[in-house]
């Protein structure tokens, strides 16, 4: 029951963007209105836990632990987001950037793509999914070049075109998997719950093939390199609290239509072979960011690049498949999403003053944005790593994982590309964070919104980074159920 | 029957990929889907399966006339050159073509055994639909030929899925119409805001965002 009101309330916000003229208003009801989605989706993960599996609405809808896990990330950002979002957009109404109009447009599209998000973890039907995953991009374009400006809008195309191209080839995968299903003798279903059970008699040959057009799909989608160009123009053109979700959450939606099929694939006897596409696309994802990274000079496309690297993080993690590389893993996703969208956050703050994205020019942050200045330096310690903050947590988990597996080349190039990255976060960071008040600029006055959606990211990141150390047996507990199904 | 209207289909492929001017490409684009149709509605005649008779209808609707007439407009509205703008002459294409050809052949050879003609041949045709939207997409310059390209490619999704598992679950199959419909109207509307912005619509030239 509790999914139809996590879908529902996405929804009824959007008409209701259609409806309230005052912009303000409808961003704390839309606020509220998340907030509610968030106590929902943690209420539904209790259940899940309990239950094991849920079905509803004659087997369309299908709620295992992976998707719960999911749903509460999805929920998390995107309550921070609506937070975030009061203050900023009622900043750009009054700058007149954009008009009232236009503002209710934006609740109108965000709200549309939270609910395409919820649904992609809910569908139990794989071409359903890929309907759901095709659905949040074409939604998100809008947000993408929302500014209409010309580089907003070259970096929309790209992100249409090049997402749109990636997932049709996740749709050759769907349909090779719907054959070999159909090949077996068994009756015409494209269900996940139908697939699981029976994928250990399904041609390998057809799988094989198949789950490398799904990788190669929604890898596009999840922004692993080689397939990556898209993203940093998209989040880099994005408005701010956008980019939040863009990096957060839409990227691992990806990884969980990756997931889903990658559990056929490992139930079908072929466990080896998804390990090391992953692991594969992983490493590559992790060079080539980390080297982006290093001589990067725009602001959000450091994020961006940074989001590559943490994907291929999450992606090595899933890849290993022992019940404490899949624990670190699934920790990845959630903390990445809450620590990246706090940096984008910040960096949304910065770029709204300084009125430009170019680091070389950006000093004194500081003095300037206070409260911003301090929670981005501790974001910087957060997202490269440092505990006592989550992610340190779940690196550590995965690169112990890497190491008990024996492969000590994919740990030594992760452990690598995490020391440089962290260095040319510090280098860029510093150099922006510090130094005296810029001339003619003042001490600015943050909104209390956007100052709320701080602390909550905030106290998520450290409250996580101290207790889960305490909570290991839950946690491999909960390893070891994700990829049962 | 089913041969004939695959071979012409084959012939429709081929000669959008040689197509210089953006006409010529939506009218063969409109009559690939139309051989599309024929098959859909031969299969649904001869398998009576009235779900079949709607998919037939949608694809006739959305694919042979809405979505060309709206390609159509876009060309006449935003009155820019009508060439593709190609990166790779027509005779050099075809030979490309070629290999495509021969590509999905072996790529079908490997995942079926060639026993049933009619289905491995379909299976190859379908690859190669495929493989040739995406030449579409990476070697012609305009904006339009690269929607072009990716209704192409799921045009042969599309024989794909009709083929091998007789077709995606009913309403898999009328969300992901109503999907491709929306994803081309809303990049027509990319189109025209690239036109306003940049006053052309050759994607080769938007390099603002580097590194």
């Amino acid at each position: 029951m509790s999914i139809f009101i996590i879908l529902g309330i996405p929804v009824l916000l959007a008409i209701g963007a259609l409806f309230v003229r005052r912009e303000q208003i409808f961003g704390i009801i839309n606020c509220l209105g998340y907030l509610v989605v968030f106590c929902v989706s943690v209420f539904l993960f209790k259940e899940v836990v309990l239950v094991g599996h849920i079905t509803a609405f004659f087997n369309f809808i299908y709620l295992d632990l992976l998707s719960a896990v999911f749903i509460v990330v999805i929920s998390v950002v995107a309550f921070a987001v609506a937070l975030y979002s009061v203050g900023y957009i009622r900043k750009d109404v009054e700058q007149k950037i954009i008009s009232g109009r236009k503002a209710s447009f934006y609740y109108l599209l965000f709200n549309l793509f939270c609910f395409s998000m919820f649904l992609v973890t809910a569908m139990n039907n794989l071409g359903m999914l890929w309907v759901a995953i095709e659905m949040t991009t074409l939604i998100s374009a809008f947000l993408v070049g929302f500014y209409n400006s010309k580089e907003s809008v070259e970096a929309a195309w790209k992100y249409i075109i090049i997402c749109s191209v990636g997932i049709i080839f996740a749709l050759l995968g769907t349909i090779l998997f719907s054959y070999a299903f159909s090949n077996s003798g068994l009756s015409k279903s494209l269900n996940w719950s139908d697939m699981v059970p029976v994928a250990h008699i399904l041609d390998k040959n057809i799988l094989k093939t198949a789950f490398i057009f799904i990788l190669v799909g929604y890898g596009t989608k999840a922004g692993l390199a080689p397939m990556h160009t898209w993203l940093p123009d998209a989040h880099s053109q994005a408005v701010a609290p956008i980019s939040a979700l863009l990096s957060g959450v839409l990227l691992k939606t990806a990884i969980y239509a990756i997931l889903r099929f990658g559990i056929i694939i490992i139930k079908s006897g072929e466990f080896a072979y998804f390990t090391h596409l992953m692991i594969l696309f992983g490493a590559i994802s992790l060079v080539i960011s980390s080297g982006f990274i290093l001589v990067q000079k725009d602001l959000k496309r450091l994020l961006a690049y940074s989001s590559i690297e943490h994907i291929g993080i999450i992606s090595i993690g899933f890849g290993l498949g022992s019940p404490l590389a899949i624990a670190g893993a699934i920790l990845h996703v959630f903390n990445h999403a809450v620590t990246k969208s706090l940096m984008f956050f910040g960096a949304g703050n910065i770029v709204n003053v300084y009125k430009k994205h170019n680091m070389n020019a950006i000093r004194g942050v500081i003095k300037v944005l206070p409260f911003t200045g301090i929670v981005v330096l501790l974001g910087v310690f957060a997202l490269t790593g440092f505990p006592p903050f989550s992610i340190f947590i779940s690196e550590i988990m995965i690169i112990s994982a890497v190491f008990t597996s024996g492969s000590y080349f994919i740990a030594s190039l992760l452990l690598i590309s995490l020391s440089v990255i962290f260095g040319a976060f510090i280098y860029h960071f510093g150099k922006i964070l510090f130094g005296n008040l810029p001339k003619g600029m003042k001490v600015q006055g943050e909104p209390l919104s956007g100052k709320l959606s701080f602390l909550f990211l905030l106290s998520l990141i450290c409250g996580l980074g101290i207790v889960l150390v305490f909570k290991s047996k839950d946690l491999l507990w909960l390893a070891q159920r994700l990829l049962q199904g | 029957m089913q041969g004939i209207i695959l071979f012409v289909l084959l012939v429709f492929t081929y000669l959008m990929v040689i197509a210089k001017r953006m006409p010529a490409l939506i009218r063969s684009f409109r009559y690939q889907s139309l051989c599309l149709f024929a098959i859909t509605f031969i299969i649904a005649l001869t398998q009576h399966q009235p779900e079949l008779y709607i998919v037939a209808g949608l694809l006739f609707i959305l694919k042979v006339s809405l979505i060309p007439y709206l390609l159509y407009r876009i060309i006449k509205k935003i009155k820019v050159n009508e060439d593709l703008g190609l990166f790779i002459n027509p005779q050099l294409s075809l030979l490309w073509a070629l290999a495509f050809t021969y590509l999905s052949w072996i790529f079908t050879s490997y995942l079926v055994s060639a026993n049933n003609v009619i289905f491995a041949s379909t299976l190859a045709i379908a690859f190669f639909v495929v493989l040739g939207g995406m030449f579409l997409m990476i070697f012609r310059m305009t904006a339009l030929s690269q929607i072009i390209g990716l209704l192409v490619m799921e045009n042969g999704l599309f024989l794909l899925a009709s083929t091998v598992s007789g077709g995606m679950p009913f309403f898999v199959e009328i969300a992901i119409f109503f999907d491709v419909f929306v994803s081309v109207l809303i990049m027509g509307f990319f189109v025209y805001r690239i036109n306003k912005l940049f006053t052309h619509i050759d994607v080769n030239k938007l390099s603002r965002l580097k590194g």
